[in-house]
């Protein structure tokens, strides 16, 4: 057996019990890693612009991400700090990046 | 990241919010989480996950948060905890799994040796756990 992290979907519903309805807002995830709590909240934003500066696990994050999100995620190998922002967002996630 | 670079982080990142934008803070707490072997029903504490750094970030992300809400960049909404587990095998593969994911963290040999003697239990349904409680926080950007 592979190893599991958080099966028990903990952390999704933390993140949108404390987020709210993301239906329609654009978000800015900083440190997003390989995707894994990207992939879990991204169907339901108008768009989501993920950032890590690990150009490994945005490597890894850009295999996995399916089709049907082509259109609303993009990620960058690039630190908050670097990050030059289309955007202006409505939620901005700090996953265990801070 | 550097106590002064992670409030200029929050700055940065609270400019890239619209007003009355929401910044979700997810972070462990400065504590080593610990490991248990499951056997059934019963959960056995093995040890802990050291750091070589001691922890030492997540109590600076504690504190640059707060000083980013003292300067007014944010207003502190809502602040809680949930368990994340992550479940494996065996100690080896929870142990390769963190080489992966976590890159200073440790389990000591003792740690090690005494989750395989238990993982030789006969019981059949057995797994190694990891349980961290982490914080997650919602903060209001000020304008």
């Amino acid at each position: 057996m592979p190893v599991y992290q958080d099966p028990e979907d903990s952390e999704i519903t933390a993140l949108r019990k404390y987020a709210g309805d993301l239906t329609g807002k654009k978000v800015l995830e900083i440190g997003c890693g390989d995707g894994r709590l990207t992939f879990r909240y991204a169907a339901q934003t108008a768009l989501v612009h993920a950032i890590d500066p690990s150009a490994k696990a945005i490597a890894r994050a850009q295999k996995k991400l399916p089709g049907f999100l082509h259109n609303r995620l993009t990620f960058w190998a690039e630190g908050i700090e670097t990050f030059r922002a289309p955007e202006q967002y409505d939620v901005a996630l700090l996953s265990w990046s801070l | 990241m550097e106590p002064k670079s992670m409030v200029h982080a929050l700055e940065k990142t609270g400019a890239l919010l619209r007003k009355n934008g929401r910044l979700i803070d997810i972070h462990p707490p400065p504590e080593p989480p610990p490991i248990y072997v499951r056997l059934g029903a019963e959960r056995h504490l093995v040890g802990w996950v050291r750091e070589t750094d001691d922890y030492i970030e997540y109590a600076q992300a504690d504190a640059a948060l707060t000083e980013a809400a003292a300067r007014s960049l944010y207003t502190w909404q809502k602040r809680g905890t949930f368990a994340f587990v992550t479940h494996a095998d065996t100690i080896t593969e929870l142990q390769a799994h963190l080489a992966e994911t976590w890159n200073d963290a440790i389990i000591d040999d003792r740690v090690i040796q005494r989750a395989e003697e238990l993982m030789a239990s006969v019981e059949p349904d057995k797994e190694v756990l990891l349980h961290e409680v982490v914080q997650i926080a919602r903060l209001i950007v000020r304008r």
